[in-house]
C-alpha cells in the first residue's frame, strides 16, 4: 500500500475518544460490513450457511443416536474428524510462513499481506476445534475438560497439550488480527509493543501446535506406523505446503472478488517456501517408507496394507496412490516458472498439494494407525455419510469464518471503513 | 462300557447355574455318564481348617462306579451293580491292555492311556476300588493319587492351581474354592482333553473372518 | 495493503454489486436482521435431535462430580440415581456397589498357553458378566489362533471357529492386561481413567468424553467404546454390579476389563476364570507369598505380551 502512513495521520481523528466507546462502535461497523456484499457474495454465504446447517443437523443426529453413526470402530477408533482435524492444525500452523519472512527477514510486500496468514490460521484453529468437539463421544461433558471445574491431565496427556497450544494459537491471532485491524480503523499506527511480541510469540506457538499434534500420534508405543520421531517434521513440512498453498488461493479469491491487487512479491516467496517444503516432504516420506519396508516385519504390517493392501484388503490403496500423484504433481508445477506468475498452473499446483496433503495427513496418515489393529485384525474403515456431512459442515463454516475475517481485512486495510468516516460503504 | 463315577457338571452357584442354562452352551466337554451330585467333599489337606480361613475344596468321586444293566428283570426295572458283581467271580487277566482282546464286556471301550494294562490301576484282587503301582489298595474317591503316581508334575501344578479349574474365591479368608479333580475334565482310559466347538464369537463391526479367505500360509 | 487511499472504487465496486432493491441502511438493518433470525432459526431446527440425547441424560448426571472427588454421601446418591436409572431404563432392580481395593491386594492373571484351547468359554463369560451388548456379543476378551511356532501376532486370527484346538495351532486369549505402566492412563485428558491401589485400571464411565485417545494408546485392543446404548434384556442383566465396573454403562464413553473387580474386590474369582472349562486361568494376589499366581511366577517360564512397548503389564503367559 502506498499510504500505510498516510491515512493514520491524515486526520484530526479521534484519538483521544475512549476505547470504551470506539470499540463497540468499531465492531458494529465491521459486523454491518461484513455482512455488506454482492449477489455473488450472499449466494457464497447462503450456500456455506446451508452446507453448515447440514453439518450441524448430522452432528446432531451422530450425539442422538450414538456414535454408531460413524462408520468407526473399536478398531479404527478415530477417522474422518481427527484426520481432518490433523489436516487443518497444518492449515493453522502454515500461516507462519508468512510471518516468519513478514517479521524475521522484514519482507516489506510480505508485510502488507501477513494478515491473510493470521486470519487463514484464525479460520483454520476453528474448524480443528470443531473436529476435535464432534469427534467426542461425550461433547456434553466438554467442560471436563476446563482446569478448575473439571480435570485437566496436563502436562501427561498430549491432547491437553493440544488443547493450550491450539487455543493459545487462536488467541495469539484473534489478538494481532483484531488489534492491527482496530488500529487501522482508528487510523493509528499500531503500537509495536503491543503485537510484535505476539507476532513473534506466534512463530513458536505455530510450530508447537503442530509439533504438539504429531506427538498425539508418535507418543503411542502401540501404533508402530505413527511411533516415529519423524512424524512431527514431516507433519510441520506438509503444513509448510499446504497452508501456503491455501494462502495462495485464499489472495487469488480476495483478488478476483474485491479487485484488491497484492504485491507479487508475497505469493513468490510462498511458492519458493513451498518448493523447499514440499521437497523435504517428500524426502521424509521418502525415507519412511523405505526404513518400513527395508526392515520389513511387523512394523511394515501398517505401511503394506497403505500401499499395497493386506490379506484382501485394499481400503486405502487409491487413496495413498492419489495422495502421492497429487503432490509429485503438485510439485512438478511449482517448480514450473509459470508458477511464479498468476497462472493456472499455480492455481492447479496449490489445489493438488492441498488434497495431496489432506489425503497424505488423513486417510493416509490416521487411519493406517489403526491397520492392522493392536492385535492385528484388519478392520478397514470407509467415512458414514454422517462424517462425510459433518466434515463438510465444519469446511463450510470455516470458510463463512474465513470469508467474514477476509472481507474485515479488506475493507479496513483499503480504508473502506474508518473511525472518522461513517459512511464510508455507501 | 465306560463306567467312571463322577459329576461333569462343576458346581456353582446358581445364580450362574441358571444363567449358564440361557445360553446354548454347544461344547463337547465330557458329559456325566452316571450324573450324580456330588454329596460328599473333602478339604484339601495343605489348607487345613486354619482360623479364619475357608477351605479349598477338591471335588472328589462319590465312591466306586456302578454299572447300568443294560436288560431289565421280569419287572421291568433296570439297575445298577458294582464292579464286583461280575468281577469278584471272573479271573483277572492281568495282561490284557484293551478292550479288542475282550470277548464279552467294555468292547465300546475306548482306550487311549498310554501302555498301561487294566490292572495297572483297577484292582485285580478288590475290583470297587483301585491299585497304586506298589500293589496297595486306593479308594476311587482318592483316584489323584493313584494318577499323581505318574504324574506329578501336573499333580504339583495342581497344588499350587496352575493346572485344573476351580471356582469360588481367590481369597480364602472371604470363601471357600471349589477345584476339580483330575477326573473332572481327564476320561481315565482316554485322558487327552477332548475337542470342543467355539460356540460363542463376538461380531465385531466391520471385522470379516479371516479364515475364509486366509492368505497366511 | 492497498494501493490506492481513495476508497470509492472498492467502494462502488460493492454499490454496484449490492442487493438494488434495499438500498436504504435502516431498511438493510431490518433485512439483515430477518436473515440473521432465519439462520438463527434454521440452526436450531438442524441441532434439535440434540434434545433428544439430552432427555437421556439428567442434570444431575450432567453435574457430577470426578469419582475421586465424590463423598461417601455423593456416591450414596449417585448410586441410588443409578440404580433407578436401571429400574426405569431396563426394567430391572440392580445392586450397584462401591467396591474399593482390598489392603495390600495386587491382581496378577495367568493364562496356561500350552492348556488353552480356544474354546471361548471365557469370552462368553465376560460377555454375560459384564453386561455387555447383545447384538455385538460384545466381551473384554478376544482369543488369537496362532501358529504353533511363533509368537507374532501378525500370524494370530481372532475369528476362527468350528472344533478347537486344530492341532497345528495354540491359542492367545487377550484382555486388559492391568499395565503397571498403563499408556491409556498417561494419555486421558480429564483423568477419567487411573490405575487403582490393587492394580486394576478402571474408568469413570460419567467422566469420561469419549475422545478414544485411550482406545489408540492401548496396545491390547482392551478398551471398548459405547459407539451406542449397550441392549440386553431385562431378564439377561447381571444385578450385581459396581460402580467401576459392570454396571450398565452410558452411551459415547470409554469401558474396559477390570479384573471383575465386582467380584474380585469381594474375594471371588473372575469371571473369565470360572468359566474356563481347561483351568488355563490362574487369578490371585501377587502380594501374598503362598498365592497360586506368585507360585506361578517363580516356577514357570512366563511371557508377557510386547514386552518391548514398557507397559510392565500385570498379565503373563506361561507354558507348561
Amino acid at each position: 500500500m502506498s499510504s500505510t502512513t498516510a491515512v493514520p495521520t491524515s486526520d484530526d481523528h479521534r484519538s483521544d475518544e475512549s476505547h470504551l466507546l470506539s470499540y463497540p462502535r468499531f465492531l458494529k461497523r465491521i459486523l454491518w460490513l461484513a455482512t455488506e456484499g454482492s449477489f455473488g457474495f450472499y449466494a457464497w454465504m447462503t450456500l456455506l450457511t446451508a452446507l453448515s446447517l447440514v453439518g450441524a443437523n448430522a452432528w446432531a443426529n451422530q450425539v442422538a443416536g450414538g456414535m454408531i453413526g460413524t462408520n468407526m470402530t473399536d478398531h479404527v477408533s478415530w477417522g474422518l474428524y481427527i484426520a481432518n482435524f490433523t489436516f487443518c492444525v497444518g492449515l493453522a500452523a502454515g500461516g507462519v510462513m508468512m510471518v516468519i519472512p513478514a517479521y524475521l527477514y522484514d519482507d516489506e510486500d510480505m508485510h502488507k499481506v501477513v494478515i491473510v496468514g493470521e486470519t487463514v490460521a484464525i479460520a483454520a484453529i476453528v474448524m480443528c476445534t470443531l473436529s476435535v468437539i464432534v469427534d467426542l463421544g461425550r461433547p456434553d461433558r466438554f467442560w471436563h475438560m476446563i482446569p478448575g471445574i473439571g480435570e485437566f491431565n496436563w502436562p501427561m496427556s498430549m491432547l491437553t497439550w493440544d488443547v493450550i497450544v491450539l487455543n493459545g494459537y487462536l488467541l495469539i491471532n484473534l489478538h494481532v488480527v483484531g488489534y492491527l485491524l482496530y488500529m487501522r480503523y482508528l487510523g493509528r499506527k499500531p503500537d509495536p509493543k503491543w503485537y510484535i511480541p505476539f507476532v513473534f510469540l506466534s512463530i513458536f506457538w505455530a510450530i508447537s501446535i503442530h509439533t504438539v499434534t504429531a506427538f498425539l500420534y508418535c507418543g503411542l508405543g502401540g501404533r508402530p506406523f505413527w511411533n516415529t520421531a519423524l512424524l512431527a517434521p514431516r507433519f510441520l513440512a506438509s503444513a509448510f505446503v499446504s497452508g501456503p498453498a491455501f494462502i495462495i488461493l485464499v489472495m487469488r479469491v480476495i483478488r478476483v472478488t474485491t479487485g484488491y491487487t497484492a504485491p507479487v512479491g508475497p505469493a513468490r516467496t510462498l511458492i519458493q517456501i513451498i518448493r523447499v517444503a514440499m521437497v523435504v516432504n517428500l524426502v521424509m516420506l521418502a525415507s519412511e517408507i523405505f526404513t518400513l519396508f527395508y526392515t520389513g516385519g511387523g512394523h511394515a504390517s501398517a505401511a503394506n496394507y497403505l500401499f499395497f493392501g493386506a490379506h484382501g484388503h485394499h481400503g486405502l490403496v487409491p487413496w495413498i496412490w492419489s495422495a502421492i500423484a497429487l503432490n509429485l504433481l503438485g510439485t512438478f508445477l511449482f517448480f514450473l516458472p509459470a508458477a511464479m506468475e498468476r497462472s493456472t498452473v499455480r492455481i492447479v499446483a496449490c489445489l493438488c498439494c492441498i488434497v495431496g496433503i489432506w489425503i497424505e495427513k488423513g486417510m493416509g496418515l490416521i487411519i493406517p494407525g489403526f491397520i492392522p489393529s493392536t492385535l492385528h485384525e484388519i478392520v478397514e474403515y470407509t467415512p458414514s455419510l454422517i462424517e462425510w456431512k459433518v466434515t463438510v459442515g465444519i469446511w463450510a463454516f470455516g470458510m463463512l469464518v474465513l470469508t467474514l475475517l477476509m472481507k474485515l481485512v479488506v475493507s479496513v486495510f483499503t480504508g473502506q471503513v474508518r473511525s472518522k468516516e461513517p459512511t464510508a460503504t455507501v | 462300557m465306560v463306567v467312571v463315577c463322577w459329576d461333569g457338571t462343576p458346581p456353582r452357584d446358581n445364580q450362574r447355574r441358571e444363567r449358564d442354562v440361557l445360553a446354548q452352551s454347544i461344547s463337547t466337554v465330557p458329559s456325566p455318564i452316571v450324573a450324580q451330585a456330588i454329596s460328599e467333599t473333602e478339604r484339601k489337606s495343605s489348607a487345613p481348617s486354619e482360623p479364619g480361613r475357608h477351605a479349598v475344596v477338591v471335588r472328589r468321586p462319590d465312591g466306586p462306579p456302578l454299572i447300568e444293566l443294560a436288560a431289565t428283570d421280569p419287572q421291568g426295572r433296570s439297575g445298577q451293580v458294582a464292579c464286583s458283581t461280575c468281577h469278584s467271580v471272573r479271573p483277572p487277566n492281568l495282561a490284557n491292555r484293551s478292550s479288542d482282546s475282550l470277548d464279552e464286556f467294555h468292547q465300546g471301550l475306548t482306550f487311549n492311556h498310554g501302555t498301561l494294562a487294566c490292572y495297572a490301576c483297577h484292582n485285580p484282587e478288590q475290583s470297587d476300588a483301585l491299585r497304586l503301582a506298589d500293589g496297595s489298595v486306593v479308594e476311587y474317591r482318592d483316584v489323584m493319587t493313584l494318577c499323581s503316581q505318574c504324574h506329578a508334575a501336573q499333580a504339583t501344578a495342581f497344588r499350587h492351581g496352575a493346572h485344573g479349574g476351580m471356582n469360588g474365591h481367590w481369597d480364602l479368608s472371604r470363601g471357600p474354592q471349589t477345584k476339580n479333580n483330575c477326573i473332572d475334565c481327564h476320561d481315565p482310559h482316554e485322558p487327552s482333553y477332548p475337542k470342543m466347538i467355539v460356540g460363542f464369537k463376538p461380531r465385531d463391526r466391520f471385522l470379516k473372518d479371516e479364515t475364509k479367505h486366509d492368505d497366511h500360509k | 495493503m492497498t494501493t490506492t487511499n481513495d476508497p470509492s472504487p472498492a467502494g462502488d465496486g460493492g454499490g454496484d454489486r449490492s442487493l438494488p432493491v434495499i438500498a436504504n441502511p435502516s431498511r438493510r438493518t431490518a433485512v439483515k436482521g430477518a436473515f440473521a433470525t432465519l439462520g438463527a432459526a434454521a440452526f436450531v431446527a438442524a441441532v434439535s435431535p440434540l434434545r433428544q440425547a439430552a432427555q437421556r441424560s439428567s442434570a444431575a448426571e450432567f453435574m457430577q462430580s470426578h469419582y475421586k472427588r465424590l463423598t461417601d454421601e455423593d456416591k450414596r446418591q449417585v448410586i441410588a440415581r443409578l440404580e433407578a436409572e436401571a429400574k426405569e431404563n431396563h426394567g430391572v432392580e440392580v445392586e450397584i456397589a462401591d467396591d474399593r481395593p482390598i489392603p495390600n491386594t495386587k491382581f496378577v492373571y495367568a493364562i496356561n498357553l500350552s492348556v488353552c484351547n480356544g474354546n471361548g468359554k471365557c469370552v462368553e463369560a465376560c460377555h454375560k458378566e459384564n453386561n455387555h451388548d447383545r447384538s455385538t456379543g460384545q466381551s473384554y476378551i478376544r482369543v488369537l489362533e496362532m501358529p504353533k511356532g511363533t509368537m507374532d501376532m501378525e500370524q494370530g486370527n481372532t475369528t476362527y471357529s468350528g472344533v478347537v484346538p486344530k492341532d497345528d495351532k495354540f491359542y492367545l486369549p487377550v484382555q486388559c492386561q492391568q499395565c503397571d505402566e498403563p499408556p491409556c492412563v498417561d494419555v486421558c485428558p480429564v483423568k477419567a481413567t487411573w490405575k487403582e491401589e490393587d492394580g486394576i485400571v478402571v474408568v469413570d464411565y460419567n467422566w469420561c468424553i469419549g475422545c478414544r485417545y485411550c482406545e489408540a494408546a492401548c496396545p491390547y485392543h482392551a478398551r471398548r467404546f459405547n459407539w451406542k446404548q449397550a441392549e440386553v434384556p431385562a431378564e439377561e442383566i447381571n444385578p450385581d454390579q459396581s460402580y467401576l465396573s459392570n454396571r450398565i454403562r452410558p452411551v459415547g464413553v470409554v469401558e474396559k476389563c477390570t479384573y471383575c473387580l465386582h467380584r474380585t474386590r469381594r474375594g471371588k474369582l473372575p469371571a473369565c476364570l470360572e468359566a474356563c472349562p481347561t483351568g488355563a486361568r490362574v487369578f490371585g494376589n501377587i502380594l501374598d507369598p503362598d498365592s497360586n499366581i506368585r507360585w506361578i511366577l517363580e516356577n514357570k517360564r512366563v511371557y508377557i505380551l510386547k514386552e518391548e512397548l514398557g507397559t510392565k503389564p500385570a498379565f503373563f503367559y506361561y507354558f507348561d
